[in-house]
């Protein structure tokens, strides 16, 4: 049977669902009997899908446009046949 | 083939030897400029006074800021030649690696980061530098002529990287320290720095390929597609290391310049996105170190214990309007110290997988699980006096 500390290190497989079939049934098999661990998946995985689901560091459509057109005419202006930055 | 007409001259006996003794074979670069023969050999009696010539710095301490001043200038020729050097005096392909990408994780002692530092930062900061910066040296216990040779080295690293773009040397020499997976599948989770492009080959799915190629031929405007393309996701990526918005924007820009600029040597062995994204932590860790509030990033073997296990409602994000709950979460991210901040952000937010996102921070893939667990982990801890069964909705 596996500790407490040994789920926590397989823990990150885990929510990739990255793992073996057998480590998984061990897992699984910790889970049904340790709620403090139960817990932590559960609440791990809800963390993960708020974050991923919340829009949460968009880049902001209005500034976007303007930022690529910024880009561009730098790297314009540095190609000019006098501008002594290499292209 | 060089920028210049490679002229049929041989190297001076003297020259010759200094540098088959040091690295095996005379590296194309001075070979590029055989029309000013005395020149070249002026340069390799710099090379042998300043670097192969036993100093007051160690020559380990020497070609570590050749490798780390190249890598910050986004240089692939002098990393993979000088990681083979430094192979020949005894430091592990690994080390170099890390020196290469972040020094302050390649397990040096305490006066070589700081050396490493005050040569990045003079490297990539000229106009900030400042005689606190000399002064950190001397309170690593480094004396004048240390002080000296790491500015002179500096210098040295700076020539050496103008004059390989400036010129167009092509690499003439195979990586031998440095892994490299097979071109099919691209994936970089074993190549950690740049290393040159041999062949020409790509990475044969890369969706950018075609772009990539265009704008190598001297379309420029074709560089906006990638622009419009992946903006988003070096925003994304800026954002989650610098913080601030504005400051996202202006690394942004620096970002896509950086990456139009090096645009010859990047290599194709990974895919243009994840090189784009190195580019963009490289420059967003730069931008948050200038601000000297950037938290150490050497790992602490101290466990993280998860506590505050209390179970969640089932739907939390109920008790928060949509908009509350992405600052709340911007909030929490933010609060991350960076190290695990940008592994987790490269993962659940950017969804790289854990390959790719390794590779964009020079991490094993181990390493970087590690640091993404880390960061959920602290991150659920964060977020449990909004979502337990008790508190939900009580911010």
């Amino acid at each position: 049977m596996i500790s407490c500390r040994d789920f926590i290190s397989e823990l990150g497989n885990l929510l990739d669902e990255d793992v073996a079939s057998e480590i998984r049934q061990q897992l699984e098999a910790h889970l049904a009997h340790c709620n403090t661990c139960q817990v932590l998946y559960d609440s791990t995985r809800q963390t993960l899908r708020i974050v991923t689901e919340s829009g949460s560091f968009e880049y902001p459509e209005p500034i976007a446009e303007p930022l690529v057109s910024k880009v561009m005419d730098r790297i314009r202006s540095s190609c000019e046949p006098d501008n002594p930055v290499r292209k | 083939m060089g920028f210049l007409p490679e002229i049929d001259v041989p190297l001076s006996a003297e020259s010759l030897t200094t540098l088959k003794q040091n690295f095996g074979l005379a590296p194309g670069i001075y070979r590029a400029q055989m029309i000013r023969p005395d020149l070249v050999d002026a340069q390799v009696r710099l090379l042998d006074q300043l670097l192969f010539t036993k100093g007051a710095l160690s020559r380990v301490q020497k070609e570590f800021i050749l490798l780390a001043v190249s890598a910050e200038n986004n240089n692939s020729y002098f990393p993979a030649l000088h990681c083979q050097t430094l192979q020949f005096l005894g430091v592990k392909p690994e080390q170099s690696q890390r020196v290469a990408i972040d020094h302050r994780e390649a397990n040096l002692s305490e006066p070589e980061v700081v050396l490493l530092d005050f040569a990045r930062k003079l490297a990539s900061s000229p106009h900030s530098f400042t005689d606190v910066d000399v002064e950190s040296l001397r309170k690593s216990h480094f004396n004048e002529e240390q002080i000296l040779e790491a500015v002179l080295m500096v210098g040295l690293t700076q020539l050496l990287n103008c004059l390989q773009m400036g010129l167009g040397t092509e690499p003439d020499f195979k990586p031998r320290v440095i892994p490299v997976k097979e071109v099919n599948p691209p994936v970089a989770s074993e190549r950690q720095i740049p290393v040159p492009e041999l062949s020409g080959d790509f990475a044969s799915d890369d969706p950018d390929f075609e772009i990539v190629a265009r704008v190598r031929n001297g379309e420029t405007d074709a560089f906006e597609e990638l622009v419009r393309k992946h903006g988003r996701r070096v925003y994304r990526s800026l954002l989650g290391i610098v913080g601030s918005p504005e400051e996202a924007e202006d690394g942004l820009q620096d970002v896509f310049f950086k990456a139009f600029q090096h645009l010859s040597h990047f290599e194709g062995r990974s895919r243009f996105s994840t090189w784009l994204v190195r580019i963009a932590i490289n420059t967003g860790l730069q931008r948050v170190r200038s601000r000297k509030e950037f938290d150490s990033i050497d790992e602490d073997n101290e466990e993280f214990r998860p506590r505050n296990i209390q179970a969640w409602t089932d739907t939390p994000e109920d008790s928060y309007s949509r908009e509350e709950l992405r600052r709340l979460v911007e909030r929490e991210v933010m609060k991350l110290p960076v190290k695990y901040r940008v592994a987790l952000m490269l993962r659940d937010l950017e969804e790289l997988s854990t390959e790719e996102a390794a590779a964009a921070l020079g991490l094993s893939v181990p390493g970087l699980k590690a640091r993404v667990l880390r960061g959920r982990l602290m991150l659920r801890e964060s977020m449990v006096q909004y979502f337990s069964k008790t508190s939900a909705g009580k911010s």
